[in-house]
């Protein structure tokens, strides 16, 4: 009886596991381009019982082997990095991206990592900043006596200095990085990712061309957690850590029987 | 040999229900697990004739499970009775598990870190590049094919063995799928098939039936007790 106790205790493990993720990414449902995440499981060793069962037979046939698992374990919680709502703020610089890519900005360590967090501010030095400070890469400084900013859906940034709205001058471009498996990548909080083998090399280009998306000013991209799904979700956890509990009571009580076998 | 008794086959049946239990906790168990195939176990009867015992035998089902999307690119899901095939140092191994990502070498691999096998052997992706995967599993990055995941399915009436991490020991008639049969979904996840209620159903089932057979063992001991004690006892 001792595997089917374990098996519904790593069943129960599991599904804790999986209420934790989808906990997160509830907490995370108003995050600027979170992207949720799911717990992913694989089976234990199976052990290969022979059927020693045959009592008394003599001759006619063998029992056929029968596997028993052991259970599960975490393998894994997998980011689903599937486009988020696109919410409008009509602030110039916030921006969002429609479809793939990321964008690029420099961690204090000089390192480059990818975020798809939009809401952009100016520095004191005049070059766009994400809201946790980290700068965009490539840099687009700002002029100081620049009076309006726009950037079209390809990422060509434009500025108007001064009063004078006829003669717009562009600043710069920004450039979106995309990966062969975004999932791969690591989080690194506030709304940051660094690359890692499995997500491959970034492929850098610019918005709307090489697959990229296109870039929207004055919206930002929500997170794209579902309430719904994950409130299913989460009923679903819950209902299977119930069935695992009450397999583990089921399989007490056999023993319990079996016990009482003799009196 | 002693004849089979009551006792015994009580003992086999015993036996048989705790294995059922067992297997219906391990399916339990990974009611989350991508890939699963969750096992059903019926008794046989072995044995002389006339004095056949109940013994378990399981079988893999093979059923498809719930196909969720997940847009991710390197997430693939199967449809119909294909698996991929991986490599192990065991050798080759079957999966419906279809979670994929790069290793270093920029080989796809499994959640398992084990190389999904092409026509060519591994499928190496080139830096960089974009993949695509087509319908028959044709792997193309930056626009360009490849190679084709291997998509193998099990000989007629096969039971495939399962190994851990959700794969399963290939049998000897397996066969490749035609490229025109196969259904492989891009950006999609195969999840377990178990069915939680009926598994749940079948655990009650199991310890009713577990219950019943105690009692008919408690019934026959106190029949033999009721020899021991009475027979031969002066009148």
């Amino acid at each position: 009886m001792d595997p089917a106790l374990r098996a519904a205790a790593s069943g129960m493990m599991a599904q804790q596991l999986r209420t934790e993720v989808i906990a997160n990414n509830l907490a995370n449902v108003n995050t600027t381009g979170f992207k949720r995440s799911r717990a992913q499981f694989e089976d234990l060793l199976y052990q290969t019982v022979q059927g020693s069962a045959v009592i008394g037979s003599s001759d006619n046939g063998t029992a056929p082997a029968i596997q028993i698992g052991r259970g599960t374990r975490l393998s894994g919680v997998q980011r689903l990095h599937s486009q988020g709502t696109l919410e409008q703020t009509n602030r110039p610089l916030d921006l969002a991206i429609e479809g793939e890519g990321m964008f690029q900005v420099q961690t204090g360590g000089g390192q480059t990592a990818y975020t798809r967090d939009g809401s952009f501010q100016i520095s004191d030095q005049g070059v766009l900043v994400t809201s946790g400070g980290y700068t965009l890469q490539p840099t687009i400084r700002v002029p100081n006596d620049a009076s309006g900013v726009t950037i079209s859906r390809t990422g060509i940034v434009t500025v108007t200095r001064g009063n004078d709205a006829a003669a717009p001058q562009e600043i710069g471009r920004i450039e979106l990085a995309r990966f062969a498996n975004p999932s791969g990548l690591q989080s690194l909080g506030e709304n940051l990712y660094q690359p890692t083998p499995a997500s491959g090399e970034p492929t850098v280009g610019f918005p709307q061309e090489e697959g990229m998306g296109r870039v929207v000013q004055g919206s930002l991209e929500g997170s794209n957690v579902e309430i719904v799904q994950e409130m299913v979700d989460m009923i679903t956890a819950m209902r299977a850590y119930e069935i695992n509990s009450k397999a583990i009571k089921n399989s007490e009580s056999m023993l319990e029987i079996a016990n009482n076998l003799v009196r | 040999m002693p004849p089979v008794t009551g006792l015994t086959s009580a003992a086999a049946s015993l036996r048989y229900w705790e294995r059922r239990s067992e297997i219906t906790a391990n399916n339990l168990a990974n009611a989350s697990t991508d890939g699963f195939k969750a096992e059903r176990v019926f008794a046989r009867l072995l044995g002389a004739a006339g004095e056949e015992l109940p013994v378990a035998q399981a079988a893999t089902d093979m059923r498809g499970g719930t196909v969720r999307t997940t847009q991710n690119p390197l997430d693939v899901a199967l449809q119909g009775d294909g698996f991929l095939v991986v490599d192990t140092p065991a050798g080759e191994r079957f999966t419906r598990g279809g979670s994929l990502r790069l290793d270093a070498q920029h080989r796809l691999v499994d959640a398992g870190s084990r190389p999904v096998l092409g026509e060519k052997g591994p499928i190496v992706v080139p830096a960089g590049a974009q993949v695509v995967i087509g319908d028959d599993g044709t792997v193309s990055a930056g626009g360009r094919p490849i190679d084709r995941m291997r998509v193998e399915r099990a000989g007629a009436g096969a039971t495939l063995a399962h190994e851990g991490g959700t794969l399963f020991v290939p049998d000897a008639g397996r066969t490749s799928v035609a490229p025109a049969e196969r259904r492989v979904q891009q950006g999609a996840i195969e999840e377990s098939n178990v069915n939680p209620v009926s598994a749940m159903v079948d655990m009650i089932a199991v310890q009713r039936a577990y219950a019943s057979v105690q009692k008919a063992v408690t019934t026959l001991d106190s029949v033999r007790e009721k020899a021991t004690s009475e027979l031969g006892r002066p009148v």
